[in-house]
């Protein structure tokens, strides 16, 4: 044990002189969670009250466009009326941007509407993502006015608006704010962890293993009195350490970053702070541990292989698509914890660290996560001790 | 005290290593060193010379215990090193020409980590270290990233990492190769002063300059395969040319033969 902790803290001191293991295990997972949340709010929430203020202009046709809608608009302060000869030349001005939206009354619309019978309305509009909020605003109007025609209507026929409505549903949501926000970025951050993880720990399991040989410094180390094995976790402690802390540096950079946005409603705030408790933080990253051990036994003996930096880095980049995957099946709707995804490694990780953010997560299932992990972190651990242990692969 | 008996070495080809080969050559091993027998006696300084190519490093590293010998047996200090590769490890200091050092360290530091893993106690290392960093001056860029040394500097580092643990057994690996005069020259001298410490000395060379000026015993290695072992002064005595690099190329020529 006192040879291995002398190897470790020897590689450790060296890897944390690198520059490039310390971007790689402190900027890089650090800077993401602030500027994801901190950018992309301040930009919706912009975006979103430059829509809700925007005096909005919209086309109407001057000849067909009934007096009360009209006078409708007319009384609102965020609307500009311009009047159009054609639906053509109303529909030509939306395409250009010129207008918001056009609304074309049909020509029989007030017959239809005196005969009882639907008049037909056409609302052209152009939404894509940031002109939704916009479109909305002219479809309320136009769904506050198809109000005033049915009160109006029922008014004539002496009936009460109210028999229109035939069922009073009582919603009752039982998802906790949790389980709701778990919905939204359940999947999204185990699978930022678990890309850190692996990330945090590819250059110092390049750099320990194919670096020192490319170096020939492993050459001398093999002569010391001291035994592969020990050489061996030395190095997996460092490149199973950093994978943890990128991890651990990211949970630090999601905290940073919710902390600066102000805009989030105190309810939403409360609940992502409650994931970010000590209980839900220490499950996590002991979940994450037999990971990284899993993935810096995978990265090392890859790393031993190769003969050089370059080789390394060639072999283990391909390897990110093999991580991505399976935690990005765990982004998918309806992808649940169950005995069977349980077994399946890293998608197991996501699926169990959505389930801990949620607090829906079965104790049991958190167990055979737990359980299948350790045992291939065993498995891979010991596969590295027996490629370490082959000169041909040592000296390649 | 080093025994090498009837070793051999070898090594499965790779496939890189297989299409260089003609169809006539095919074959998958590959003897890189073949029923290699001799002595290094402690207080003398033992020459393995050879071509690039012979074996030397090979039969250098299955002393180190870095490889396995396929057969034979080899023992460093009375330790079988098969059975007791660490007991070994712990006689021997292996240097090779290439600076093979951690950059981000300092000597201090790479110092201080190779005792440790030779089981150094503190004080005992402390006496050592002055000892050694005073004889070769490396005291004043000491507490310096070795990465911002000169090559002679680093040279200098790799001698102290060598020695702290006062081996047995010292291995020189080609230890002079890339290396200018004056760096060599500090080599040379830290050869000679092992063995006159009393320790047993082995280097591999292919300069025939190092082995008139440091050997005592010479084995002369061709193909895997020892083409002379004996004293030097004998070697010297029964030279059938005018000069030592002329009757290495004649030995040579005489095995292909």
């Amino acid at each position: 044990m006192k040879m291995i902790m002398t190897i470790f803290r020897k590689e450790l001191l060296d890897s944390l002189r690198d520059r490039r293991t310390l971007v790689t295990m402190v900027v890089v997972p650090l800077l993401p969670f602030p500027l994801l949340i901190g950018i992309s709010s301040r930009v919706t929430m912009s975006q979103i009250k430059k829509a809700q203020e925007k005096v909005l202009r919209v086309g109407v046709l001057a000849t067909q466009t009934p007096l009360n809608f009209r006078s409708m608009l007319a009384g609102r302060e965020d609307i500009r009326i311009i009047d159009l000869p054609t639906l053509d030349e109303g529909t030509a001005l939306v395409q250009s941007d010129s207008l918001d939206a056009f609304i074309a009354f049909d020509p029989a619309f007030e017959r239809a509407v005196t005969e009882l019978r639907s008049g037909g309305v056409t609302h052209v509009f152009k939404a894509a993502e940031r002109r939704e909020i916009e479109t909305d605003r002219v479809r309320k109007i136009i769904d506050a006015y198809a109000a005033t025609l049915r009160e109006a209507r029922f008014k004539r026929m002496n009936l009460d608006a109210s028999i229109i409505n035939t069922l009073n549903v009582n919603e009752q949501n039982l998802a906790s704010p949790k389980e709701r926000i778990a919905e939204v970025i359940g999947g999204f951050l185990p699978y930022l962890f678990i890309i850190f993880c692996y990330l945090g720990a590819i250059y110092p399991a390049i750099d320990l293993a194919a670096g020192e040989k490319e170096r020939g410094t492993l050459e001398t180390l093999l002569t010391a009195p001291v035994g592969r094995m020990q050489i061996l976790l030395g190095k997996f402690g460092v490149v199973t350490l950093t994978g943890i802390l990128s991890a651990g540096v990211s949970i630090f950079g999601l905290y940073i970053g919710i902390q600066q946005v102000r805009e989030i409603p105190p309810e939403l705030f409360q609940t992502i702070m409650s994931i970010l408790e000590l209980k839900s933080i220490v499950l996590l990253i002991s979940l994450l541990i037999p990971l990284t051990v899993f993935f810096a036994a995978g990265l090392l003996s890859l790393s031993i292989y190769a003969r050089s930096f370059k080789e390394a880095q060639s072999l283990i980049s391909p390897l990110m698509i093999v991580v991505i995957v399976p935690a990005f099946l765990g982004l998918l709707p309806g992808m649940t914890l169950t005995e069977v995804t349980a077994l399946i490694p890293i998608l197991n990780i996501s699926l169990a660290t959505k389930g801990i953010i949620a607090e829906t997560a079965s104790p049991w299932l958190i167990a055979e996560v737990f359980v299948s992990m350790i045992a291939l972190a065993a498995l891979s651990l010991y596969l590295c001790s027996k490629i370490f242990g082959r000169e041909s692969i040592v000296f390649r | 005290m080093i025994t090498v008996h009837n070793v051999s070495k070898t090594f499965k080809l790779s496939r890189e290593q297989k299409k260089e080969l003609s169809d006539d050559e095919a074959r998958k091993t590959v003897d890189a060193v073949s029923g290699v027998s001799f002595e290094c006696r402690p207080g003398r300084i033992f020459a393995l010379l050879g071509p690039n190519g012979a074996g030397k490093t090979t039969t250098l590293r299955l002393i180190a215990t870095l490889l396995k010998p396929s057969s034979g047996s080899i023992t460093v200090s009375g330790h079988d090193a098969v059975k007791e590769p660490l007991k070994v490890r712990a006689q021997i200091g292996f240097l090779t020409g290439t600076t093979k050092l951690y950059e981000r360290l300092t000597p201090n530091e790479l110092v201080k980590y190779y005792a440790d893993l030779h089981g150094m106690e503190p004080g005992h290392f402390q006496k050592r270290k002055e000892e050694i960093f005073s004889l070769l001056n490396v005291h004043d860029f000491a507490n310096r990233r070795i990465g911002k040394l000169s090559t002679g500097m680093k040279q200098k580092v790799s001698i102290a990492r060598t020695m702290i643990h006062d081996p047995a057994v010292v291995i020189f690996d080609e230890p002079t190769v890339g290396l200018d005069v004056i760096t060599s020259r500090s080599i040379i001298e830290l050869i000679r002063a092992s063995r006159d410490a009393g320790k047993t000395v082995i280097f591999s060379t292919h300069i025939m300059g190092e082995v008139s000026l440091l050997s005592d015993d010479l084995a002369i290695i061709h193909n895997g395969k020892l083409i002379y072992r004996g004293a030097y002064k004998e070697f010297q005595s029964h030279m059938r040319s005018d000069s030592l690099e002329e009757e290495f190329i004649r030995l040579l020529k005489e095995a292909r033969a």
